[in-house]
């Protein structure tokens, strides 16, 4: 089956390319196919070489998916995930979940490409520091304050944070001083990164720090307090149907990250400013000339895309210890999210975190050895990275062509 | 002597010095200072070969400590799993070659090191002491590692193909984190955190200018760690000045149009990369062998970071003004490493140096762009270039006056 998509994906390339047709997609349809239904598909696909659509993107995906799942199933009939069903439906809740809060996260760095044409590799260390003030607003200065206030002060903070930096260090690139924006770019933001991750250590020390809980679920029982079948809950955990438990402060991230979300669609679909950033970019210039200035739009996207990774980390600092270092794995992961989503686009980053977080929820709860699936969670999102770089390398809902500084990536 | 030959004089000093000083240099810190010098080599090649894949050819990969790590952890399995043995264990999966057993030992993993012994130490219990084994030697090792790293420089230069700029950058972290991840977890092979041991680069000793140095002395790895940078120099020099470094530096700035031009991109793009992994692969295996530990931390994004600011610092276009970047920061790291206080305030330098380090980096970036050093060799040697073209502009300024 692997044999066959491999096969299917260089040989349908050279097919398309010898035809002269357009050989953007054919590579993931022809491994897809080739993987789902072996040389009965490829063969009429070679021959006819159709037009690449959205059916023969889909539907060969999806059956190359359901083969992998079922070859599963048949391998190893023992596994947990393959017997035991609310196993499985609580890994699929997390997944979700967690991949809502992944890709709240990776929404902050796809904005920041799509406008400045930058990965910035410093998203991990806003989150990081989103995390830490709110720890010290509500646990340590202020304790028993509100905790909003303190991501407020988290957003605030990382918001002067990003913008600053960007006037400071970013505004060469605009001015086509710099001979490769894009690598100049990606360099001084990890330099930031280094600073900021050393400047924490520095002055919080290495010692990992919690915050406590936001807030206690009220206390549920439903339909009856006998037979709570339908929902219960206590001060730290939700359970549903008595099969699918959801902890406190994952289940309140992940519900702050969609509100967020929400509004962040309405101030990008409904103001003239989130006009003006969506503009700028789908076309730099031609919204430079409807009287945009660019040049605001680019700090206000840097400052905004760290202020939403730093929201992500006040959110999750009641969930995970945290560390100085805590941010280099959530910052590969929302690479590896903007990636299979596409560069640039804030749907697909949505799409892409959902993905991710049941990959990796599959991953840790599918693989044999329950020590090495939990080694390796940091590498099902680079295989996920590997596969999309490889199938498709605009992801799932990438713009061929991006405007702005980057043009091609 | 003109200006120009300042670079190649004060290179050529630098060389002189650095052959001659573990001889002169007596003080208590000795082993110290030798130690920052070797640790200031391995990095002044990675710097280097980095300058060239990033600088000249444009490929902006942050997988090169993974390509260290391939290096060491190649050499390390070599010399851990693979015995000689002149009797046969009956015991190990062993293949005979002429008189003598290849041994292979399986892996027992960490845990079990006191409880259950792998196949050879049983055997050799039951020798008692009447047969000796010999390991691999250790350059086979290194030469291992460093062909393991070009294989894997290949594979990854023809995944990276069609990326670019951000997304090669973010692929080769991929490659990196992967890897790292899966020596952490196969932990019954590479024993994991607790990291592999590795035998001296030299465990028999070696007689060198006539004097006999034990194994622990930091004189034969120094050599072969300056051994191995000044050939590397030399290679990415060589590289540099052929035609080869023309097409790559071509790629960089445009790579459809040196496609037009007929440039095999592919091909050029491919070699770039294994050349520097195997530069960084050997580099790693003969570091693993010298701190005689290896550990997935090694290959962690922190590392990378000093790499790329090195090479950043001291100039990334150069591969010389990285790899003098790369010992000046090695030792100014090193030299910060002490506290000291402000009044109440104890600063403690060992975190703060880092925070340092990363503002010049940035400020650096900001400011200049080719990094501190590499402007200061282009100085002496293309500073007579522009004297000699407002010359020739004033010269013909003037004949053009008498002219008309």
């Amino acid at each position: 089956m692997i044999l066959w998509g491999v096969v299917g994906g260089l040989v349908t390339r050279r097919i398309y390319l010898h035809k002269d047709l357009d050989t953007s997609n054919s590579v993931f349809v022809g491994s897809m196919l080739g993987a789902a239904t072996g040389p009965v598909g490829l063969a009429p696909l070679w021959i006819k070489t159709p037009e690449v659509n959205k059916h023969l993107m889909v539907w060969p995906a999806v059956g190359a998916v359901t083969l992998i799942a079922f070859a599963f199933a048949f391998a190893d009939p023992s596994n947990n995930c393959v017997s035991n069903g609310s196993f499985v439906a609580s890994q699929i809740t997390n997944g979700i979940i967690l991949g809502i809060i992944y890709g709240f996260m990776a929404l902050g760095l796809t904005l920041i490409f799509s406008i400045l044409g930058v990965v910035s590799f410093a998203h991990g260390e806003f989150y990081m520091i989103g995390g830490m003030v709110t720890y010290f607003v509500t646990s340590v200065w202020f304790p028993g304050i509100y905790p909003v206030v303190g991501i407020f002060a988290a957003c605030l903070v990382t918001f002067a944070l990003g913008a600053a930096f960007e006037r400071m260090f970013l505004t060469p690139m605009y001015e086509g001083k710099i001979e490769r924006p894009v690598e100049y770019g990606i360099l001084v933001t990890f330099g930031l990164a280094f600073t900021l991750q050393y400047f924490i250590q520095a002055t919080v020390g290495a010692n990992p720090v919690k915050a406590r809980r936001f807030f206690d679920f009220p206390r549920l029982r439903l339909p009856s307090a006998e037979d709570p079948w339908l929902i219960k809950t206590s001060r730290g955990n939700m359970e549903l149907f008595d099969t699918v438990s959801i902890s406190n402060p994952r289940f309140v991230a992940a519900v702050a990250c969609v509100l967020v979300l929400l509004s962040l669609l309405y101030f990008l679909h409904r103001t003239w400013t989130g006009k003006a950033l969506r503009a700028v970019s789908l076309d730099r210039e031609a919204a430079a000339i409807a009287g945009i200035n660019p040049d605001r739009m680019n700090m206000l996207a840097f400052a905004l895309g760290g202020m939403i990774a730093a929201l992500a980390g006040a959110l999750l600092v009641q969930a995970f210890s945290w560390l100085p270092q805590v941010g280099a794995i959530p910052a590969m992961r929302s690479f590896v999210i903007i990636v299979l989503g596409g560069l640039g686009s804030l749907p697909g980053a949505f799409i892409g975190g959902i993905i991710v977080g049941l990959v990796e929820a599959a991953g840790t709860g599918c693989v044999p050895d329950a020590q090495k699936a939990a080694s390796y969670i940091p590498a099902y999102g680079m295989i996920v990275l590997t596969l999309t770089l490889l199938l498709r390398p605009t992801g799932l809902l990438g713009r061929r062509f991006s405007g702005g500084a980057h043009g091609k990536f | 002597m003109s200006r120009q030959h300042a670079p190649q004089l004060a290179g050529l000093v630098l060389v002189a010095f650095f052959a001659i000083f573990p001889f002169v240099y007596s003080a208590n810190d000795y082993p110290y200072i030798m130690h920052l010098l070797i640790t200031g080599f391995f990095y002044a090649i990675l710097a280097s070969s980095w300058s060239m894949l990033a600088g000249y050819a444009g490929q902006f990969s942050f997988g090169h400590m993974g390509f260290t790590g391939i290096g060491a952890y190649t050499t390390a399995l070599f010399c851990h799993y693979i015995y000689i043995s002149p009797e046969a264990t009956n015991l190990c999966t062993e293949y005979a070659i002429g008189g003598q057993f290849l041994v292979f030992v399986n892996p027992i993993g960490v845990t079990s090191s006191t409880l259950t012994q792998d196949c050879l130490r049983e055997a050799l219990a039951l020798w008692d002491g009447k047969v000796q084994v010999t390991p691999m030697p250790v350059w086979l090792g290194i030469s291992l590692g460093t062909i393991m790293g070009g294989v894997f420089g290949l594979l990854i230069g023809f995944l990276v193909l069609p990326l670019r700029a951000a997304y090669l950058a973010l692929f080769t972290l991929g490659f990196s984190e992967i890897l790292r991840a899966a020596i952490s977890a196969e932990i019954a092979i590479t024993r994991g955190q607790a990291g592999i041991e590795l035998p001296y680069l030299f465990d028999q000793g070696i007689t060198l200018f006539g004097r006999e140095f034990d194994k622990t002395d930091k004189l034969p790895p120094y050599f072969v760690m300056f051994g191995l940078l000044l050939t590397c120099l030399a290679i990415l020099t060589w590289l540099a000045r052929s035609k080869f470094g023309l097409f790559v530096r071509a790629l960089r700035e445009d790579q459809d149009a040196a496609a037009a031009l007929g440039v095999n991109t592919t091909r050029y793009k491919v070699m770039v990369f294994v050349i520097t992994s195997m530069m960084a692969a050997a580099a790693g295996a003969v570091m693993a062998h010298y701190i005689r530990i290896i550990t997935p931390n090694n290959l962690m994004i922190l590392q990378m970071s000093l790499v790329v600011a090195m090479a950043v610092i001291g100039g990334v276009e150069n591969v010389f003004a990285a790899a003098i970047g790369a010992i000046i920061i090695e030792f100014t790291l090193e030299l910060l490493r002490n506290s000291f206080e402000i009044g109440p305030v104890v600063v403690d330098m060992t975190i703060w140096r880092l925070v340092i380090f990363g503002i010049i980096l940035m400020v650096t970036l900001r400011f200049s762009r080719n990094g501190i050093i590499s402007p200061l060799i282009n100085y002496f040697l293309r500073g007579h270039v522009a004297k000699e073209t407002v010359a020739k502009r004033v010269a013909g300024g003037k004949s053009s006056e008498t002219s008309s």
